[in-house]
């Protein structure tokens, strides 16, 4: 059963590779904006189109 | 987690409020405008078959479809913004100056400048993308990218292409002006304070491990693995906790140490206290061999606080609640030297500096008026809704917005000696900055928490001393332990949280969710008059006269459009036609303008003295009153010398007692129609001969008598104005007879009325908008600020609130008292698994496992219940 010992640590290491990252990421702002992003992902490069035509107001 | 509240909506300009009904004879057309999406007159200016309601929209529009940006309309709804009619040359000359540019760019070298501007307009994806597509417009700029919630772009440009002038006015060009002011230009470009990330994620990570690390202690089958590493999993345990306890739970300690240096207590206190007392149970286990102590309970306990602290700190980062009058004040002034103009910096402006105010700009120190017609709109200062008439010679002082021509102005004090800024730094307005500890439920209820708990422990170690010395200590420090309001702690953020969000969706932004519970708790409103309950934006025209043709309105129109003069350019935008060629056009500075069209008609648009009209047709009373007035004040830009005190100043207002009558006479202050407040009038002949004339009302806010008297019913109501009492039958009318009415007040005095209100034990919201309120807003336990976006500043407060949004100013304090009904009943269950908690204690029960089943169950049964109410309270409100 020793080898809990080695299991116990190498599973510590990986919480510990996901805790650096999660630093990381706080450091480099990426939860400074957590709207921007979401929108900017969802932006074509599409070709632009003119409004088809006059709309009607509400 | 996309914050919901700060969504942006589907655009399309929703018109703060519905427009007034407008007795001229051109109705708008049922077209939208292909950029701003506004209403467009009868003849649009038309491009590609779109059709656009002015010029201004049209320019933008060629714009972007010559640089291939037209998904900008197809993202959104009419996203476009409308250009301001009047944009003078040069207008960004000042930032050409290399004091401003280092104080401005954030980062400079020998090709490329960056820099983080704030623009207020943005509101939609649609904007997004068109300030992030910038580089399209113009090669210059390198790259732009917005942070959307705080309203900012920043930047990064070539120097050799474009300079910071160029880039400014192309955001302007599109619609998108960045607001720079004196507060931008002292601060630093904010930095998030990563903190509670830090924190958040340390516990997390350690409430995970120790808790696989508990996992066998709970179940008996693997006590065989438990007997051969229980100490080793144990000393792993205290390893990870202990930073838990250094780092992640510092806050609690730090904020109940300073509570307990104002000799207070707070709610961080007892947990303070169970946390420490179950960190030292558990070493003390984990030590002497006894067990594998409470670590998972532990660090659950400070994980879970910390999600309610997050969910308290997210609030408005775009909002600022703490602006003074640097954030109004301009940042560069035109300063005129024996060499010529020259822009400079307002904090290098000093006492006997010339400078020119043009039409718009506000006057930024103290000076004398040595050249020009200054008609100074003081509203924002003072709370007066009309302009004041300053001649040659007289005193201006700073703050006030120039309307019409240019001014020359002579600087007699600096620009933090103004008559405003003193009164702006007098302490009395600043008194509250370090600010009473809150008194809020939580921390209440946390005050007999402990009283109860340490008097629970000492009966403990009373009843079990005598008896059996172990259990004794088992249970002493158990009670401590169950002690911990960590369910209790967790109610209020997540009630008061979610009601933030609520809110906010519908337009009232908290500064924190201690507001809400200010709020609900409030007996007393006090509204300002100028700018909060009447419509700044709006002001009905109404003509009066012979039925004018096509042509006169476009001859009216574009001669109208000629002029600076405020109410020259609301008449232009109010007929909104296409331009008619004009052979002549002459303006007389204080009597009016004089212009000839292409066809020979000739039109004189001004005071009645000026026009030539004589006494006015006695078709109503209304009219004739109105017209009495005109001739005694001439109304554009009058010379009216006037005493040196800002809050005598009012020139131009002419009641109409026939309004003031109408409401006495029985007409309900509901009926139907626009309520109308002092009018002011323009006369017009063309030809020679009198035609007619426009008035010019201010309008109050259109939902407001039927809010008035929802709030009248259960609150008592004050309006502070510092206008004239012209105004006070129909305002008696509207807020009923047992509410204060006081007119003339200084911003001091107002201060005053908010401070003697709390005094009397009374719990007070000011509403208000302007710089004039700002001492009372502060002074209020919730200061309320409206803004309008034509305004886009509002003074240091607790809450800001779109103005076409205070028509529901009543629902909102009604859902705040029911969140805060809310709270009181998370606070309930969370007592009961407190209770249940400290049986078990007493009587030594309080195992490990009980402690690892209930302290998770009850946290989160207290977060999901908070925020369930809200969400039912709201839907009861229909918010």
């Amino acid at each position: 059963m020793t080898i809990i010992f080695l299991l116990i640590g190498l599973s510590l290491l990986v919480a510990l590779t996901f805790l650096a990252a999660f630093l990381w990421a706080v450091r480099s702002g990426q939860y400074d904006d957590a709207y921007t992003p979401s929108v900017r992902m969802l932006f074509d490069d599409e070709a632009p189109t003119a409004p088809a035509a006059p709309v009607r107001r509400r | 987690m996309a914050p919901a509240q700060r969504r942006p909506e589907l655009c399309g300009p929703t018109p703060l409020c519905p427009p007034v009904p407008v007795l001229l004879e051109s109705p708008a057309t049922d077209l939208a405008c292909a950029h701003c999406g506004d209403a467009c007159p009868a003849e649009p200016l038309r491009l590609a078959e779109l059709p656009f309601c002015c010029a201004g929209c049209r320019t933008v529009y060629e714009l972007l479809s010559a640089s291939q940006l037209c998904t900008y309309y197809a993202l959104g709804e009419q996203p476009g913004l409308k250009i301001k009619a009047v944009e003078l040359p040069g207008r960004f000359d000042y930032l050409a100056s290399e004091a401003v540019q280092a104080q401005l760019l954030s980062f400079r070298s020998a090709e490329r400048g960056r820099l983080t501007l704030h623009v207020p307009q943005m509101h939609c994806t649609s904007c997004i993308w068109l300030l992030e597509h910038l580089p399209r417009l113009h090669a210059g700029v390198v790259e732009a990218r917005v942070q959307f919630l705080r309203k900012e772009i920043t930047i990064t440009y070539l120097l050799a292409d474009i300079s910071l002038p160029e880039v400014v006015q192309l955001l302007a060009s599109v619609g998108y002006e960045p607001q720079i002011t004196l507060a931008e230009l002292g601060a630093q470009p904010h930095r998030a304070s990563h903190t509670l990330y830090y924190q958040l994620g340390l516990a997390a990570f350690a409430f995970g491990n120790v808790m696989l690390l508990a996992l066998p202690e709970y179940f008996s089958f693997v006590e065989e693995l438990q007997a051969g590493f229980g100490r080793f999993f144990g000393y792993l345990s205290l390893a990870l906790a202990l930073p838990v306890l250094l780092y992640s739970a510092r806050g609690f300690f730090r904020s109940a140490g300073q509570g307990l240096r104002q000799r207070h207590i707070n709610l961080d206190f007892p947990i303070s206290l169970g946390l420490a007392s179950l960190f030292s149970v558990s070493t003390f286990e984990v030590l002497t061999g006894r067990g594998p102590g409470y670590f998972d309970s532990f660090t659950g306990l400070v994980f879970f606080m910390l999600i309610g602290k997050w969910v308290q700190q997210r609030t408005y980062d775009a909002l600022r609640f703490d602006r003074d009058y640097t954030a109004y004040f301009p940042v560069a002034v035109t300063r005129l030297t024996p060499a010529g103009e020259q822009s400079i910096s307002v904090q290098e402006l000093a006492v006997g500096h010339r400078i020119r105010v043009r039409h718009q700009e506000v006057i930024p120190a103290d000076a004398v008026l040595l050249r020009g017609a200054g008609q100074i709109d003081y509203s924002f200062v003072s709370g007066e809704s009309t302009p004041v008439a300053r001649a040659a010679g007289d005193l201006v002082y700073a703050g006030g917005r120039q309307l019409g021509g240019a001014l020359e102005l002579e600087v007699v004090r600096g620009v933090s000696q103004g008559y405003l800024t003193q009164l702006w730094n007098n302490p009395a307005f600043t008194k509250d900055a370090a600010g009473p500890t809150l008194e809020t439920y939580a921390n209440h209820a946390g005050r007999y928490f402990v009283a109860l708990t340490l008097l629970l422990a000492a009966g403990t170690l009373a009843y079990w001393g005598p008896r059996d010395q172990a259990t004794m200590w088992r249970a002493f420090t158990s009670v401590l332990v169950i002690a911990c309001p960590c369910a209790l702690s967790l109610a209020t953020p997540f009630a008061l949280g979610a009601a933030l969000r609520v809110l906010g969706r519908h337009k009232l932004y908290l500064k924190n969710a201690a507001v809400v519970e200010t709020l609900a708790r409030t007996d007393t409103l006090v509204f300002d008059k100028t700018g909060t309950l009447t419509d700044p934006t709006q002001s009905a025209v109404q003509y009066h006269g012979r039925p004018l043709l096509l042509v006169e309105k476009q001859l009216i129109a574009t001669a109208a459009a000629q002029s600076t003069h405020p109410l020259s350019q609301r008449l232009a935008r109010e007929l909104a036609t296409e331009a008619l060629p004009l052979a002549t056009c002459q303006e007389y500075p204080g009597r009016g303008l004089h212009a000839t069209a292409a066809s020979g008609q000739a039109l004189r648009l001004g005071s009645a003295v000026f026009v030539g009209t004589p006494a006015g047709p006695p078709a109503q009373p209304a009219d004739r009153l109105s017209l009495r007035a005109s001739e005694r004040l001439p109304l554009l830009s009058a010379r009216v010398p006037v005493p040196g005190n800002l809050l005598l100043l009012s020139a131009q207002t002419a009641t109409s007692p026939a309004l003031q009558s109408a409401t006495t006479t029985g007409r309900p202050a509901s009926a139907g129609g626009p309520v109308l407040a002092p009018e002011t009038s323009v006369y017009v002949a063309l030809d020679g001969e009198p035609a007619g004339h426009f008035t010019f009302c201010n309008v109050y806010r259109p939902a407001l008598p039927a809010v008035l008297a929802a709030l009248g019913k259960r609150y008592r109501l004050a309006v502070l104005s510092g206008d004239t009492d012209a105004e006070r039958l129909r305002l008696r009318a509207l807020l009923g007879p047992a509410a204060e009415l006081r007119f003339g007040q200084s911003p001091a005095d107002k201060l005053a009325y908010v401070a003697a209100e709390r005094a009397l034990g009374h719990t007070v919201v000011m509403v208000g908008d302007g710089l004039n309120d700002a001492g009372a807003l502060r002074a209020a336990d919730a200061g309320i600020a409206l803004t309008d976006t034509l305004t886009n500043f509002s003074p240091a407060c607790d809450a800001i609130l779109e103005a076409g949004e205070l028509g529901r100013l009543a629902t909102f304090l009604g859902f705040s008292r029911a969140c805060l009904r809310a709270v009181l009943a998370t606070f309930a269950l969370s007592l009961c698994y407190n209770a249940v908690g400290l049986t078990l204690a007493v009587q030594g029960h309080f195992t490990p496992i009980a402690s690892a089943i209930l302290m998770p169950l009850s946290s989160l049964s207290v977060m999901v219940m908070a925020t369930l109410l809200v969400r039912w309270a709201a839907r009861h409100y229909h918010l």
